[in-house]
Formats: C-alpha cells, sequence, structure tokens
C-alpha cells in the first residue's frame, strides 16, 4: 500500500501554474526526493502536501484517505509532519519545549483538568516532557534542551526541527531542504538520521534537497521538477545519466 | 536562594491586612489597582502570549461593567450574580473580536480593526440609553454579595481580592499548560504551529474569549467599584493605559501584568502627594514609562526574573 498518493496534483497562482499535473506515490521505508532548479514548484507541492496550498484540481490521498480538502493542522494530526526550509522553530521556546509543541495532539489534558490541575492534566505533561527529552537524547541534542530555539547552532536547529516533527512517530515526514548550511560532517550525521528512520522505523520520507550528492546518496527515488512539471523520475543513477535532467538541472 | 512557588501567596495574604492601614480614598485606589490587574492580565494574553495587535480590550472592560451595571439595574440582578455572566458577556465579545484575526488579518491591520471596535461599542452605550444610560452614564446600585451590601471600600475590597486570586491562578494554570505553550507557538510560526497539529484558528478564539472573559470580570468589579459608568470611561485613553501597563508590567508575563498595574495605578497617587508636583503628573507619569521601556524592554518582569528564577512565568521570556 501507498502511503501517500498524489494524482495530477496542480497548484496555481492566479495565471502561473505552479504545479502541473504531478501524480507520484510515496512508500513507507522509502526516500523519496524533489529536486530541481529554483521555482520548479517544489516547497509549493510540500505545502500543497501539507494543506498549505489548495489544489486547483488533482487529489492527494494519505493512507488511502482524501486530505487535500483538510487544513494543516488535521493533515499533521493524521500523520504527515514536516520541516521547513527556513525558520520553522519556535525561536522563544526552548529545544525541549519545541518538541513539546510538537507532541501537542499527544496531550491529552482538558481545559478542565488544566484549570483544576488535576493529577492526570500534570501526569500527562510530565510523560510527554520525558518522551521528549528521550527524543533529544536519541538526536545526541538532550544537553541544549534547556536553550532557546533561536539561540541553537544551524545544526542543532535542523536536528531539534527533525526531533519535533518526528515526536509523534508520523508515518510520513517532508524534510524541506535539510542540508542547507549544515557543515560537511553534520550532513552525513544528518543523512545517517534518515536513512536510520527510514530502514529500521520504516517511515516514508519526501525531500526537498539542492545538495545534489546528499540526494544522490540518501535517496531512493528521485523526482524531478522543471517548470511545475515532473521530467524525470527514477533511482539516482538513472536520473545521474537523464538527459533532461542534465540540461534543466545538474547544468551539463 | 532556593524560593518556592507558595511564596506568591505572600502578596495577598500580606493584602489581607491593607484596610487596617490605608483611608477609604487610598483602598479606593487599591481597589482600583485589582481591576487593572485582571484587565491587564486578559489583555496581555492576546498581546504578549498570542503575539497579536489587537486592542479590542477596552470593549470587553465595557461590556463587563455594562453588562454587570444592567443586570442589576434592569433585572434586579444582586451584583456577585452578574460577575460570572460579565465574564462571558466580554468572552463573547472576544470571540467576535477575533473574527478579523481569523480571517488572517494581523498586525497594523489588526491594531486598527480592534481599535474601531472599542470605539464602536462606545458608540454604542451612548446610542442606547434605554439600557445604558447613553451619555448620562448608568448608576449601577451598592453592590452586593450573598445579601450582604458592600457599603465601604474595604468590603469591596475583600470580595475583589478574592475574585483576582482565583481568576489569576486559574489563568496562570492555563498559560502555564501546552494552552500557554500553543500561544507562544503560534506567536513565533503560525504556519509551523499549525504543522505540529496545533489548530491555530481554535486557539486564536481561545486566546480572545479567554482575554474577554478575564477582563469582563474587571469590568464587572469596576461598575461595582465605582457606582457610575458612563461612555468616557472606555475611552482611547483606556486603551493606552491598558498597553503601558503591560508594556511597563513585561509582554507576556502574568506577574508582569500584576507588577504593571500596581506601578501605573499608583503612580498618580504617589505625585499627588507631594505638593510642589501637583500639575505634572502627565509628564511624570509619560518619562517614567519611557525610562521604563528604555531601560527594560521586557518589563519590570525581566528585572524580578533575574532576582530569583522563581518570578518567571514558564513561558515568558525576558
Amino acid at each position: 500500500m501507498a502511503l501517500l498518493t498524489v494524482t495530477n496534483a496542480t497548484v496555481q497562482f492566479g495565471g502561473l501554474i505552479a504545479v502541473n499535473q504531478v501524480s507520484f506515490r510515496a512508500e513507507p521505508g522509502k526516500v523519496r526526493a524533489l529536486i530541481g532548479p529554483n521555482g520548479a514548484g517544489k516547497t509549493t507541492l510540500f505545502k500543497a502536501i501539507a494543506g498549505e496550498e489548495q489544489l486547483a484540481s488533482g487529489t492527494i490521498h494519505f493512507q488511502d484517505q482524501a486530505i487535500h480538502t483538510l487544513t494543516p493542522h488535521e493533515i499533521s494530526a493524521r500523520g504527515i509532519r514536516r520541516t521547513f526550509q527556513t525558520g520553522g522553530l519556535f525561536g522563544e521556546l526552548t529545544a525541549l519545549e519545541n518538541v513539546l509543541a510538537g507532541l501537542h495532539t499527544k496531550i491529552p489534558s482538558s481545559f478542565g483538568g488544566l484549570l483544576a490541575n488535576t493529577r492526570s492534566a500534570k501526569a500527562v505533561e510530565k510523560a510527554a516532557t520525558k518522551k521528549a527529552l528521550k527524543l533529544l537524547d536519541l538526536m545526541g541534542i538532550a544537553h541544549v534542551a534547556e536553550q532557546w530555539a533561536r539561540d541553537l547552532s544551524g545544526g542543532q536547529k535542523r536536528m531539534v526541527e527533525i526531533v519535533r516533527a518526528l515526536a509523534t512517530d508520523p508515518p510520513l515526514l517532508l524534510l524541506d531542504e535539510p542540508a542547507v548550511g549544515l557543515a560537511p560532517p553534520v550532513r552525513l550525521e544528518l543523512m545517517n538520521i534518515i536513512r536510520r528512520l527510514v530502514d529500521e522505523e520504516n517511515i516514508g520520507v519526501i525531500l526537498i534537497e539542492h545538495a545534489i550528492e546528499f540526494v544522490m546518496t540518501v535517496s531512493d527515488t528521485i523526482m524531478v521538477l522543471n517548470n511545475g512539471e515532473v521530467i524525470a523520475e527514477g533511482a539516482p543513477d538513472e536520473i545521474r545519466q537523464n538527459k533532461n535532467v542534465l540540461e534543466a538541472y545538474l547544468g551539463r | 536562594m532556593k524560593l518556592n512557588r507558595s511564596i506568591f501567596w505572600i502578596l495577598p495574604v500580606l493584602a489581607l491586612a491593607l484596610p487596617l492601614v490605608l483611608n477609604q480614598y487610598l483602598q479606593y485606589v487599591v481597589n482600583l489597582m485589582l481591576v487593572y490587574i485582571l484587565v491587564s492580565v486578559g489583555f496581555n494574553i492576546v498581546v504578549g502570549n498570542l503575539g497579536q495587535l489587537a486592542f479590542s480590550n477596552v470593549a470587553f472592560f465595557g461590556i463587563g461593567a455594562y453588562a454587570s451595571g444592567i443586570l442589576t439595574t434592569q433585572l434586579g440582578m444582586p451584583w456577585w450574580l452578574t460577575v460570572v455572566p460579565a465574564g462571558f458577556c466580554g468572552a463573547l465579545a472576544g470571540c467576535a473580536a477575533s473574527i478579523p484575526a481569523l480571517r488572517g488579518v494581523r498586525l497594523f491591520y489588526l491594531a486598527i480593526m480592534t481599535l474601531a471596535f472599542g470605539e464602536l461599542m462606545r458608540w454604542l452605550y451612548i446610542r442606547t440609553p434605554g439600557l445604558t444610560g447613553g451619555s448620562m452614564g448608568l448608576t449601577v446600585p451598592e453592590p452586593a454579595v450573598f445579601g450582604w451590601m458592600l457599603t465601604n471600600e474595604y468590603q469591596k475590597f475583600y470580595v475583589f481580592l478574592f475574585i483576582v486570586v482565583v481568576v489569576v491562578i486559574a489563568t496562570s494554570r492555563l498559560l502555564e499548560s501546552r494552552i500557554g505553550r500553543a500561544f507562544l507557538a503560534i506567536k513565533n510560526d503560525e504556519n509551523a504551529a499549525a504543522a505540529m497539529g496545533i489548530p491555530t484558528g481554535q486557539y486564536f478564539l481561545l486566546a480572545f474569549a479567554l482575554s474577554g472573559f478575564v477582563v469582563g470580570i474587571g469590568g464587572s468589579m469596576y461598575a461595582a467599584l465605582v457606582g457610575h459608568l458612563s461612555p468616557e470611561d472606555f475611552d482611547l485613553i483606556q486603551v493606552i493605559l491598558h498597553f503601558a501597563i503591560i508594556m511597563v508590567g513585561g509582554l507576556g508575563s502574568l506577574i508582569g501584568s500584576i507588577l504593571g498595574s500596581i506601578l501605573i495605578t499608583a503612580t498618580p497617587e504617589v505625585i499627588r502627594h507631594f505638593e510642589w508636583l501637583v500639575g505634572s503628573e502627565e509628564w511624570i507619569f509619560g518619562v517614567a514609562i519611557i525610562v521604563v521601556i528604555l531601560f527594560l524592554p521586557r518589563g519590570l518582569s525581566s528585572l524580578l526574573a533575574k532576582v530569583n528564577p522563581i518570578f518567571k512565568d514558564r513561558y515568558y521570556r525576558d
């Protein structure tokens, strides 16, 4: 069963067709990369999947249910979580609180319970905090838990964002340029983390990335967009040889 | 020094003794502080925690006050039974005020629309003399609590103090929970908050309604305190006053709202105390606000937070 099925998705901004009749399937336990020049429609496609942009036509199904009419928070609650190209973290929250905000839907305290400060309301918050700390520890960034997100280094921010997105154990993760601005060793670490999530946890990942070696190494399938259309799709080696791709993107 | 949060109880407990040392007039000023504590605690939820430039606070304040006044004069209800309904009227006004924000209006556009809401309400108080007494104002009977009349400032004080303690504790619990965290997440990045599964629209509505509820209760207390409501009590000067309180106290800090209310309400009275300063209240007041904001951009609560972290609200960032 495909995790995500995008069928003839089209996104329009006035007269501009940003995403044109794009179809693909994302599988669990696989990394699918989206590459293409700036303005190709990669992030717009991400936003359409996450519910931030409306489809002009086409459908998006997640675990066999239509999601293209849902709002971003509903889609997130269904289990599609994303990271952002820039920003994205809550700067005034600590790393730990960022992850707790990521766990928002998994903290089932009621309004009345919070008002009365009941034992169960305190218990769910405590359990969530414990889980968030454990996740930060798994990614090796537990030492920054109490630091404000805006004070973290670029690499730490990226890791916290990934931890926050993964906190609810989502089946599908959308990563928007996760490697940008990261030093080579951090990139390598990130690559290993993504592969571990995919291979061990069976998460499906869709990845937008310009760092081409990163994409070639980490991906199972690469889809190339240009002017909102899919111009090629295949395994990394096939894409490397594809003439259209070389002309449009890889620049040879 | 390791302190426990129970030290916060010192303030209300010490306050219990105030009627022993204050005359009726000063007690009135302290009661006014209690009113402004709720007004600014409510205001700070929307401006400081949710991070929205919404100035509908004066509308909530007036609606709470008039709700209490109308229920006591028209329906003959005892004042204490009108406090919670006044809060709910404020909450309803909060829901109405959140509509532009829910439709995506932000920043200056939201500021001007919400300011207009306050002015619209003032126009309405004037234009509905049958209910509000119009521009002549509405005389509110002496407040009654369980059949007891609150005939002096000291009696009002104990009732007000009780209400303020309950409302502040309740608000604090909500703001320190996942709800307060969601507010701050929305303030920082709305899109990212939604991507985390936080229903941002619902939280906008909740913040405005909560704000309206708390401020509405403050309005109800104001009606009981002054005994006469007139539309000018809820004009644009009030907006500036409320804003000054939370800026001086600390945006997004509940402790700051309390500090700011006490200070801003006390300042004119302290100035009045010195004869040679009389007549310069306004500019001293203005300069004091500028100085605090210049040197303590996150308000007095940032100073207090440096003294001991216990004085820092969970989601207040200095």
